[in-house]
């Protein structure tokens, strides 16, 4: 076993993971873009873009397998690893988020539903900052990083209610509404468990560093709930 | 030139030292018996002093020629120590603390070793000095250019970041040099185009980045010609040319609706004319007023873009001249009053009678107020307040028109001064869209500003600033 040869298979699937990210950001940005468009034809290429997705967690997947079936990593090489392929389901499950947003955008189409667009637009940049940064931290082994950016989630979650309140309001006024509000519902859920899931890759990069696996915190709030 | 002694080259010296005398002392008691049996064998004179005599000359001389020697050696040494910590400044770059030794000795090598030295620092302290300022210029304009650029050679390591980059990618320089592409760009799209020019195929895009929305045109470019192995990448920052985009395309969409409106009322009317409405007279008098009323909009509508592009166009007269602040409310009031009373709402000023006189186009000045007054009515609920003030504010009198009406959301207070934006679409049916830029381009002229300040159904206050004549107050 060369121990260069397993720094660069690390460093390759780290480039991996961070691609992967950067799919999934842009993946959720543009499914909230089409819905805020009413923009039919691009929530659609969303939707099939999740499969480039897939194939790239799947090709990673790969990779992972077979760098700790050919080198044998120990301590905290075997933790990275692991962790990178819990971060990598993670993004999938996001990716996934992403084309179920596409799929409302689809559904909804031209409906005159007013859509608390302003919101929404808030959480998903919300939530693709914090995993842009998350992911930056995961591979950089940013311990303060992975400790405050769950914090964030908080904020998100601020995000939801509100906009949930919004729409059950709409839904109780216009109860035309009803199947498009649910459909809306969705939509900020899926957003809602976007920031969740980038409190789990936090956790991971916790993890890495210091070997303990912790779990953050669930607000009060969100207890209530 | 340093005065130094060099013990290390005595010791050859004083070995020979040491060994003359003691072969003079060992060998003169055998000399001087076999000079002396010589003598008494032969009876001639004795030669033992002449013996002495020499042995000591010899002695003298050798120690003499041994100091001269010393002192000649240790010159050169010193010269060639001199030369050697030259040498080493020259190695480190310390060009300023070159010394070179003022007297290089007599021996014509050590001489153009001198001069050898001195013409390869001079040399390469040019070229050191041309290579400094190329590098100097180089990084003043890297670090001053609106574009990022960012070079990777050919295995991802990024080599080169500017400081418009490191701000687009949040990173420094220090931290992204050696770095893989993926990890400083964080973009798919923007490794897809690296990868292609890296391979020999450059590429242009035009993308935006992630949760900050910045629109930017990527140009990869192959460096093999200049530098093996390198690629770079541009990015130009094109977010406000695309805002400005979507402001043009707003603007186009507005106008085409707002022309289209009174063109399919008057279309309307002209047909319904043409089908036999001509032959109800009544009916067609109706008609032809409806019409009168569409043109007499398309009209207003053409006038005001006429003037808002000879504004903006820096083409429109301004009669300025100093004005008292409280007429200038005063007109406006006695003006608008009557349309504001069969609105129902209930309009009152408040001018103090101590500001300065302001330098102002009465006429256009009158316009704004007009602008204002009118979007405060339309927009004020039927018993609701609409009051006019002046007050001072250092070297400026500071206007305002306040209602308690609907007021504007956050988001539309910043984009309701653009060309045809109408904050409530639906509520604003009839206006053109235009005043509110017509009159910052009015206010503008005047050297003034003017902003709004509303929250929803909190009302709105409209503010514009013109600046104070100096010296007197206006009573």
């Amino acid at each position: 076993m060369s121990r260069f040869t397993l720094d660069q298979e690390i460093r390759l699937i780290q480039d991996e993971i961070l691609l992967l990210g950067s799919l999934v950001e842009q993946a959720i940005l543009n499914s909230v873009h089409t819905l805020q468009q009413r923009d039919k034809a691009a929530a659609q290429r969303v939707y099939k873009n999740d499969r480039k997705i897939n194939a790239k967690h799947y090709a990673i997947e790969n990779h992972i397998l077979i760098t700790l079936a050919t080198q044998s990593p120990l301590a905290g090489d075997l933790r990275l690893l692991a962790a990178v392929l819990v971060v990598n389901t993670e993004l999938e499950r996001i990716g996934d988020y992403a084309k179920g947003i596409a799929k409302v955008a689809i559904h909804i189409g031209d409906s005159d539903f007013p859509i608390p667009m302003r919101e929404i637009n808030m959480m998903a940049d919300k939530a693709t900052s914090m995993l842009h940064r998350a992911l930056g931290a995961f591979v950089a082994g940013d311990l303060e990083a992975a400790y405050s950016i769950p914090q964030e989630d908080d904020h998100v979650d601020e995000l939801y209610r509100s906009v949930y309140r919004k729409i059950v309001e709409c839904m109780i006024k216009n109860p035309q509404y009803i199947d498009v509000a649910n459909e809306l519902v969705w939509v900020i859920h899926n957003l809602e468990r976007t920031a969740d899931r980038v409190t789990n890759i936090c956790e991971r990069t916790v993890f890495i560093v210091s070997g303990e696996s912790i779990e953050f915190d669930v607000s009060d709030d969100e207890l209530m709930e | 030139m340093k005065s130094r002694f060099h013990l290390r080259i005595l010791w050859p010296f004083i070995l020979i030292l040491g060994m003359s005398l003691i072969a003079f002392f060992f060998l003169y008691p055998f000399v001087e018996r076999s000079i002396q049996q010589h003598a008494a064998a032969s009876g001639d004179v004795n030669f033992v002093p002449l013996f002495s005599l020499f042995f000591l000359i010899l002695t003298i001389g050798l120690a003499v020629g041994l100091l001269v020697n010393i002192y000649y050696t240790n010159q050169h040494l010193t010269i060639l120590e001199d030369l050697t910590d030259a040498a080493k400044e020259l190695g480190d770059g310390r060009f300023q603390e070159i010394k070179f030794p003022e007297n290089v000795g007599d021996l014509p090598e050590m001489r153009e070793l001198a001069e050898a030295l001195q013409k390869t620092a001079h040399q390469t302290e040019e070229q050191f000095n041309a290579l400094n300022k190329e590098q100097t210029m180089l990084t003043a304009v890297l670090g001053h250019m609106t574009d990022g650029v960012l070079i990777a050679d050919d295995n991802g390591k990024v080599e080169l970041l500017n400081a418009t980059a490191e701000r687009l990618f949040r990173i420094e320089n220090d931290q992204a040099v050696g770095r893989s592409v993926t990890e400083v760009m964080r973009h798919y799209s923007l490794v897809e185009v690296w990868e292609k020019t890296k391979n020999g195929y450059p590429e242009t895009i035009t993308m935006e980045l992630g949760s900050a929305h910045k629109f930017l045109q990527v140009v990869g470019i192959n460096l093999k010609k200049d530098l093996p192995g390198r690629t770079m990448l541009l990015f130009e920052d094109l977010t406000q040319t695309h805002q400005l985009e979507i402001v043009r395309r707003d603007f186009v969409s507005n106008i085409s609706h707002e022309l289209r409106s009174p063109i399919a009322g008057i279309k309307a009317i002209s047909e319904t004319l043409l089908d036999g409405a001509l032959d109800d007279p009544p009916a067609a008098r109706r008609f032809l007023v409806r019409m009168d009323s569409e043109v007499d909009n398309l009209i207003q509508m053409v006038n005001e873009l006429l003037e808002l592009s000879r504004i903006e166009a820096g083409r429109s007269s301004f009669d300025f001249q100093r004005s008292k602040p409280c007429e200038l409310i005063n007109n406006a009031f006695e003006r608008m009053s009557l349309q504001a009373e069969k609105a129902g709402l209930n309009l009152t000023q408040n001018c103090p009678g101590n500001l300065p006189q302001v330098f102002a186009d009465p006429a256009r000045i009158s316009q704004v107020f007009s602008n204002l007054i009118h979007n405060a009515i339309k927009f004020t609920p039927e018993g609701g307040q609409i009051h006019l003030e002046a007050w001072k504010d250092e070297n400026k009198v500071v206007f305002m028109v306040r209602d308690d009406g609907v007021g504007i959301a956050s988001k539309e207070l910043k984009r309701i001064f653009e060309r045809f934006f109408k904050a409530d679409k639906a509520r604003s049916g009839g206006g053109t869209g235009l005043g509110l830029s017509i009159s910052r381009h009015i206010v503008e002229e005047h050297g003034g500003k003017i902003w709004a300040e509303s929250a929803v159904n909190a009302g709105s206050k409209f503010l514009f600033t013109l600046p104070a004549t100096a010296g007197d107050s206006q009573d």
